[in-house]
């Protein structure tokens, strides 16, 4: 077979741009990406990521048991800013967690075949966002080890949650969503693992693949309910890409202080959080191709479109910015009008110009096809976007709180080495188990993408005009 | 350690087998397990029975050693056999006492629970104090608990000190003063703090009796020779004067902080705060008040003019206007002491002058001229001759006799020179600390390690001064020991004990009976004795009783009288005054010093209540700092940290800068008493002025040289400053009139509600719509509420620490102060206003507790339902129930919510954060591990809050719940008649008030049930100055403000415009 490189970046509509290259057919998508799993030995960079990240996993772990044994006092929370790095790390990983979602469930119902080359791990990345954003509203809380009076656990007391606030809303919106997209991602997964469990060269791997893949056997029954399953969680899942960020959004929005109590938070929150997201798709996938040669399959077209709705989506953020401005001015509140001005002109002018550049001006680059297919340009791009995008909640949160009403309760938020030390665990974290994903799990959807290849078509040729066989 | 299960348990046995238990060698090595640093101390003879018996725990201790190996301890319930007499179980009992601060007693009333001393609060009946008390008597309960307080007698061998028992100390004094006697005591000098108690003065006489030759000296740091001296110059003895700020409508004050640093402070507050009082009727007759002062004091904060000068030039414009007051002040007609004195050069100017003089000539015998201590006698001399020149004294001021007048620097500089002389062989310092504050040229220190001179040395802490002598005696505090004091008006007020001396020690008294060989050895009989040989009287044990009762004995004060002034005296002083003047040297600094807000002249300095206090006006906590201009600091290149040199006549200190508003360009003020260490509290907190402060400059000194040495520490402080021009300044200024809302007498008497017209106050009109349905309070029996007056509160702070102590708020250390995690349940804020920093229009004071939201934004976030509304309609925090997420506190637009990021109650306070600071809190400590002495303040009837709950001011829930309870139980005894007549239990309004409120000096605090149309904060909220602060949010607060009333100079006749208007720097 060849392996000459084709370009399907271009813009002919008459013809529907392939999205797996170089000839590949059923056979060799299955035995490509099946070898980033079967290789004997990881690449050599996988096993030097993989102790940096597990290195900050252990001072996640660190600085969690330090914390637990002494109080949230380590961290730099004050009065006024009671809430601090946790929440802005909390609301950062929610909204990496929310491109997943966005391209397992939206993006399908959409009929977007290119979804298909990433979406599984644009899942598995929103899993472990997920995983990591749960853990802050967990650890940050005063007194962790009764945390779970936040369910609504039934007891003789019958002392349930206070259903008014949005922390109780928020227990709800990120458990559906976690549990959704959970389900979502394993049962896509289900036929690839069944695939591993067949290719499986040990004991171990048999069984436990085998477990995982639920006796499928390939049979039409099995295709057809599994088909039915995947449109009901899609279907399931799109309000959930609305909903957990406009929850999340509500932390802030329902409050009463200046700077958060805005009706543009849950919009904002969620094309902020699909742009985030994106941002980090791109920042795994564009090393991820690299490493084990999955460029046919996460093509340069791939990467163009997702650069597509990080110029749309940052746009998006702008808009907001702008107009909570507007918003700011129009109120007439003195209240408001100095939240804004002293964000943008104030103690934290830094924080939010930061934010600017990176999540407005940044993408704008996309704007240039260049740019667009430049992987150096595209992975700095993406790289800034999550910096503004970290740096926006950190400007949310920490300006309105810090300067709010009375202005003899003002100060100035600074972190603590412990504040740091566990946002950069919390990486560690998140690395650790996407290596770990990369390793042992399909890390394409090996059955999704054969759909989108011409062999999977009637007529063999990728006719415009004709029906999808997956949906 | 032998186990007492194992032992005998029945009957006496059990009880004589502690006592064995607890001195077998495995029980001592488990106490020196369990508390390392004290270990020895509870052992020690006479101190481990004493503290068992104090603590009433011994079975508590038995149950600590098996606290070893889990968190929370063992404890046993032992019940008496027999109740003692008057004392139920958890009720507390009230005592009269009096406290004894540089020479002036407070009148106080002491909460006791279960023989612990918990709450200070002013005697009702005392005639200074009428219930109300300052900050440091409201602290003073925590320096009876503090564990780093002197312990043993101290005795110095060979260089070395060590530790002997009070045995040994009294055998040796008996033997030292025998010898001291059979020389008719020459060579003994006594050096006291000043004191006005009779039986000090008693026990003195009596001394002198014994030692004919002795020689007595007194000596305070924070003194008032000058207004001894000036009273002496001007009426030919030293009096003291008796201020009535009620009845004065045009006060000037020449540098004097009355409200805050002087002994009468708390009558003085109350006093100025009801010249404040008016209604539109009669707003014309609110007083006005002119301050003259370098540095901002409470009392400039609180002025309606205020003038930044230099302390050295307050006494020129003294003479400026003594010369247009006083018919003989100067023969010549300018008046100007000097030619270069022209009011331009002091910085204010002639119509400014002209103002003040027709002001207080147009209130004759209603104005009031006060000089400060820190001026020089001229200036005392001029004050109280204006005063009588317009008829003032007799009706505004009044003089009462002085008791003891010693001056005070005179006495300690004569007894250096007799030190040097060799004339004195033994000397016996009754507290106080001569080495660490006594003027820094004398050079005492010197004269006490020369080794020629056996010392004793009786004191609370371990301080400098104990160091440096032979030997050390314990002294009991006030509130273990009998005494007695007079206040400022010469009250004579018991010092009753409520408690056995914890830690050991024995008073002033005592040490005195036991140096002059009394056979009355006990502070009891001593008073008793003074009292009834002074008194006369057959029924003594009847007015004894009464005494102890009211807590002083009635009618004691000294007679008001009004002494003639000197002919001649007025002239005098301005020529002084001009031979003394000279202008300003360019890039010279005058230092002034004051006595610090917090820790008064030092003695405080171990109190983590008044450490954590902030300053009324810097509100710096846990350090003092030199405070200096910002035109000053410009021209210096530092900013508020950067530390300086301050070099006077051969002498350097380094120190931390705070860049104040208000402060005079050439003028830095310095507080005094920090940079000492008397324990754990103190340690490494602030700069050590007195090592600038010399004979001749006691109150300031000119000439000083500063300059920046690089560097920068840092100071804690609860408010921020924002420089005017960036945003958050411009913001600031921007909401002050709606948040702190005031007018002028004139806008006043036009328009009387101005406080809710929003075209005065710019604040949004609220909408009063609500997301929620409003919790519905319509059938509640209370509606507690609380009103401030913002026109009365001068900020003293005296209701932070009475809240402190009430409430059981734990102290965070300056490290979690500048993380902004201080825990005071009401705050008082501070703001500056107007454009220019350096001279700004006015300081002003917001007491702020918790606001009680009917619509409370706190309880719609918390997720756990940890913060609701009771059925009075109280916002109420249930700690048991918090989780900690802190949303409440975001979502609090007073921000009156405070956090326990740490277990701050068992925490060590640290002054500095960072990796080697790190207190794991929840593993190595086990859940009672608090000292056990700390502990017994503690109020019982208020939870200890753990790390990781939320929690804020509850109008002290404790107190509505025991009022709650004693009225139904009043309700209860009640006739069925009278049932049928009263259906509904009411609460009397005046039987009881939340600590606040109880404390403060002004009576700017009103707490009740508004529901009760009699109550006074029913009639408070009808008055129409009333607002809530933020109402737009329609949080609908139930404490409500009171807006200020400013009472701006007349405009001079002949001229548009306002003094007001052209205020210096």
């Amino acid at each position: 077979m060849t392996t000459l490189p084709i370009d399907n970046t271009f813009d002919d509509p008459a013809q529907r741009a392939p999205l797996v290259l170089n000839h590949h057919d059923f056979g060799t998508v299955t035995e490509k990406i099946c070898s980033v799993n079967e290789a004997r030995r990881a690449p050599r960079a996988w096993y030097v990521a993989f102790v940096i990240s597990l290195g900050f996993l252990g001072i996640f772990g660190a600085m969690i048991m330090y914390l637990f044994a002494t109080g949230v006092g380590v961290w730099g929370n004050q009065n006024p800013v009671m809430w601090g790095f946790p929440i802005i790390n909390f609301v950062f990983w929610v909204g990496i967690g929310h491109a997943g979602t966005l391209i397992s469930a939206i993006l399908f119902l959409f009929r977007q075949r290119w979804r298909t080359g990433i979406n599984r791990f644009a899942e598995a990345m929103t899993i472990f966002a997920v995983i990591c954003a749960g853990t802050f509203p967990g650890i940050h809380i005063g007194r962790v080890w009764v945390f779970y009076w936040m369910f609504p656990i039934p007891n003789q007391m019958e002392m349930w949650p206070q259903f008014r606030s949005p922390l109780v809303w928020d227990v709800f919106a990120i458990g559906t969503y976690f549990t959704v997209s959970l389900l979502f991602w394993y049962t896509g997964m289900v036929p690839d693992l069944a695939t591993f469990r067949d290719r499986a060269r040990t004991k171990i791997q048999a069984i436990i693949y085998g477990i995982l893949a639920l006796g499928w056997r390939g049979s039409v029954r099995h295709w057809h309910r599994y088909e039915r399953a995947y449109l009901l969680l899609a279907a399931l899942a799109t309000p959930l890409v609305l909903s957990v960020h406009s929850v999340v959004s509500f932390d802030f929005a329902v409050a009463q202080l200046p700077g958060w109590h805005t009706t543009i938070f849950p919009p904002y929150f969620v094309a902020g959080a699909i742009f985030s997201g994106f941002a980090m798709v791109m920042t795994l996938a564009i090393p991820a191709r690299q490493l084990w040669g999955l460029k046919d399959f996460i093509t340069l077209r791939h990467l163009e479109n997702m650069t597509k709705i990080i110029l749309v989506t940052g746009s998006m953020v702008g808009y907001a910015y702008s107009m909570e401005f507007f918003i700011a001015w129009y109120s007439g509140s003195m209240y408001e009008s100095f939240a804004m001005l002293n964000r943008a002109f104030g103690q934290y002018a830094w924080a939010y110009w930061i934010m600017v550049t990176c999540n407005v001006l940044v993408p704008q680059v996309f704007w240039f096809r260049a740019a667009r297919q430049s992987i150096p340009i595209m992975f700095t791009a993406c790289l800034l976007v999550n910096l503004g995008m970290w740096f926006e909640r950190f400007v949310i949160v920490v300006t309105s709180l810090a300067q709010d009403y009375l202005p003899s309760s003002w100060a100035y938020f600074t972190p603590t080495w412990v504040d740091l030390l566990t946002l950069a665990g919390s990486f560690g974290l998140f690395m650790t188990l996407f290596l770990l994903f990369c390793r042992y799990l399909p890390i394409i959807a090996i059955a999704e993408i054969k759909h989108t290849m011409p062999e999977a078509l009637p007529h063999g040729h990728g006719a415009a005009h004709r029906q999808e066989p997956t949906a | 350690m032998p186990s007492i299960a194992g032992g005998n348990l029945r009957g006496k046995a059990y009880w004589r087998s502690l006592d064995e238990l607890a001195d077998t060698p495995e029980f001592r090595e488990f106490m020196h397990r369990e508390f390392p640093a004290g270990a020895t101390d509870l052992l020690d003879s006479g101190e481990r029975r004493q503290f068992l018996r104090i603590m009433g725990a011994s079975l508590a201790l038995a149950g600590l050693s098996m606290a070893s190996c889990r968190r929370w301890p063992r404890e046993t319930i032992a019940p008496f056999a027999h109740r003692p007499d008057g004392r139920t179980p958890g009720m507390p009992t009230y005592y009269a006492t009096s406290m004894e601060l540089a020479g002036v007693a407070a009148g106080l009333l002491v909460t006791s629970f279960d023989g612990r001393p918990t709450k200070i609060e002013g005697n009702p009946e005392h005639p200074m104090n009428r219930g109300a008390t300052d900050a440091w008597s409201q602290a003073s309960v925590l320096e009876l608990y503090d564990p780093d307080r002197s312990r043993h007698h101290m005795h110095r061998t060979d260089g070395r000190r060590h530790k002997t028992g009070a045995d040994e100390f009294i055998a040796w004094a008996a033997k030292h003063f025998e010898g001291v006697s059979n020389s008719r005591g020459s060579g003994l000098a006594i050096l006291a703090e000043a004191s006005d108690s009779p039986s000090m003065l008693n026990m003195r006489e009596r001394l002198l009796k014994r030692f004919g030759r002795a020689t007595w000296y007194e000596y305070e740091p924070i003194n008032r020779d000058n207004e001894l001296a000036g009273t002496g110059d001007a009426f030919g003895a030293p009096w003291r004067p008796q201020y009535a700020f009620d009845r004065a409508k045009v006060i000037v004050s020449l540098d004097a902080d009355f409200l805050m640093t002087d002994p009468a402070m708390v009558r003085n507050t109350r006093d100025f705060a009801a010249g404040r009082r008016v209604t539109p009727e009669t707003a014309d007759s609110m007083s006005r008040l002119y301050v003259f002062e370098s540095g901002y004091s409470l009392t400039g904060a609180n002025a309606d003019v205020r003038f930044g000068v230099r302390s050295a030039d307050v006494a020129a414009i003294a003479a400026h206007l003594a010369a247009r007051l006083v018919p003989d002040a100067d023969a010549r007609a300018d008046g100007a002491p000097g030619d270069a004195a022209s009011p331009e050069t002091l910085g204010i100017d002639q119509e400014t002058l002209d103002t003040i003089v027709e002001d207080l000539e147009a209130h004759r015998g209603e104005g009031l001229v006060v000089a400060g201590p820190g001026q020089p006698a001229e200036v005392h001399v001029l004050a109280h001759l204006i005063n009588d020149a317009l008829g003032n004294a007799g009706h505004t001021v009044s003089y009462t006799a002085v008791p003891d007048a010693q001056p005070n620097v005179a006495a300690i500089t004569d007894l250096v020179e007799a030190m040097k002389a060799g004339t004195v062989s033994t000397l016996v310092i009754l507290g106080g600390d001569p080495v660490y504050n006594a003027p820094v040229d004398l050079d005492f220190r010197g004269q006490l390690d020369s080794g020629r001179v056996t010392s004793i040395h009786l004191g609370i802490y371990d301080n400098e001064t104990s160091r440096h002598c032979t030997w050390h005696v314990p002294r009991a505090h006030y509130l273990e020991s009998w005494g007695d004091a007079r206040s400022w008006d010469g009250s004579w007020s018991v010092v009753q004990p409520l408690i056995e001396p914890l830690l050991g020690g024995r008073s002033a008294i005592e040490l005195l009976a036991l140096i002059s060989g009394d056979e009355v050895t006990a502070g009891y009989d001593i008073v008793r004795r003074t009292m009834s040989e002074s008194a006369r009287r057959t029924d003594f044990e009847t007015l004894w009783r009464r005494t102890l009762h009211d807590g002083f004995l009635v009618g004691s004060a000294f007679t008001l009288q009004t002494p003639t002034a000197r002919r001649g005296a007025a002239a005098t002083a301005v020529e002084g005054i001009r031979q003394q003047w000279s202008p300003a040297s360019d890039g010279s600094f005058e230092l002034v010093f004051v006595p610090d807000t917090k820790i008064f002249d030092g003695r405080y300095v171990n109190n983590g209540w008044l450490q954590e206090l902030p300053d009324p006006l810097t509100k710096l906590t846990w350090d003092n700092a030199v405070l200096m201009g910002i035109d000053a600091a410009g021209r210096l290149g530092v900013s508020t940290g950067d530390l300086v040199r301050i070099s006077h006549q051969g002498r350097e200190v380094t120190a931390a800068v705070l860049v104040m508003p208000g402060q005079h360009p050439g003028s830095v003020t310095l507080s005094l008493g920090y940079g000492q260490s008397l324990g754990s509290v103190s340690e490494g907190a602030g700069f050590n002025f007195y090592l600038l402060r010399a004979v001749g400059g006691m109150g300031f000194a000119a000439g000083a040289s500063i300059e920046p040495v690089g560097g920068h520490y840092e100071l804690a402080v609860t408010q921020d400053h924002h420089a005017v021009d960036s945003v958050g300044g411009k913001g600031t200024q921007q909401r002050l009139p709606s948040i702190y809302r005031e007018a002028t007498v004139e806008e006043y008497r036009k328009n009387p509600g101005f406080a809710n017209d929003h075209h005065h106050t710019g604040a949004h009109v609220a909408h009063r719509l609500s997301l929620w349905d409003e919790s519905n309070l319509d059938g509640a029996q209370y509606a507690w509420a609380m009103s401030i007056d913002l026109n009365a509160c001068t900020g003293c702070g005296a209701c932070v620490v009475a809240c402190q102590a009430e409430n059981n708020i734990p102290i965070v250390g300056k490290d979690q102060v500048k993380r902004g995690r201080e825990m005071h349940w009401i705050r008082i804020d501070r703001y500056f206003k107007g454009h220019d920093p350096a001279v700004p229009e006015a300081a002003v004071m917001q007491p702020v507790p918790c606001m009680m939201c009917e619509n409370a934004p706190c309880e719609e976030v918390c997720p756990v339902a940890a913060t609701t509304h009771d059925q009075d309609g109280l916002n109420v925090m249930i700690y048991n129930r918090c989780v900690g997420t802190r949303y409440c506190s975001n979502n609090c637009p007073y921000k009156v919510r405070r956090f326990n990021y740490f277990d701050y109650i068992k925490r060590r306070p640290v002054r500095e954060s960072g990796l080697l600071h790190v207190q794991l809190d929840y593993y190595t400590r086990p859940q009672s591990d608090t000292n056990p002495l700390r502990r017994l303040q503690f109020n019982p009837e208020v939870t200890v809050r753990s790390r990781g709950v939320m929690e804020k001011c509850t109008y002290c829930v404790q107190r509505i719940s025991a009022a709650k309870i004693a009225a139904k139980n009043r309700w209860v005894k009640l006739s069925a008649q009278d049932k049928a007549r009263d259906t509904r239990v009411t609460v009397a309004d005046d039987s009881f008030t939340s600590a606040c409120a109880q404390a403060c000096p002004a009576q700017a605090i009103v707490f009740g049930d508004k529901n009760d149309a009699a109550s006074r904060v029913t009639a408070a909220f009808k008055n129409e100055r009333t607002y809530e602060m933020l109402e737009e949010l329609n949080t609908k607060p139930r404490t409500r403000y009171q807006a200020r009333l400013r009472n701006p100079a007349p405009a001079p006749a002949g001229s548009g415009s306002s003094p007001h208007a052209v205020q210096h720097g």
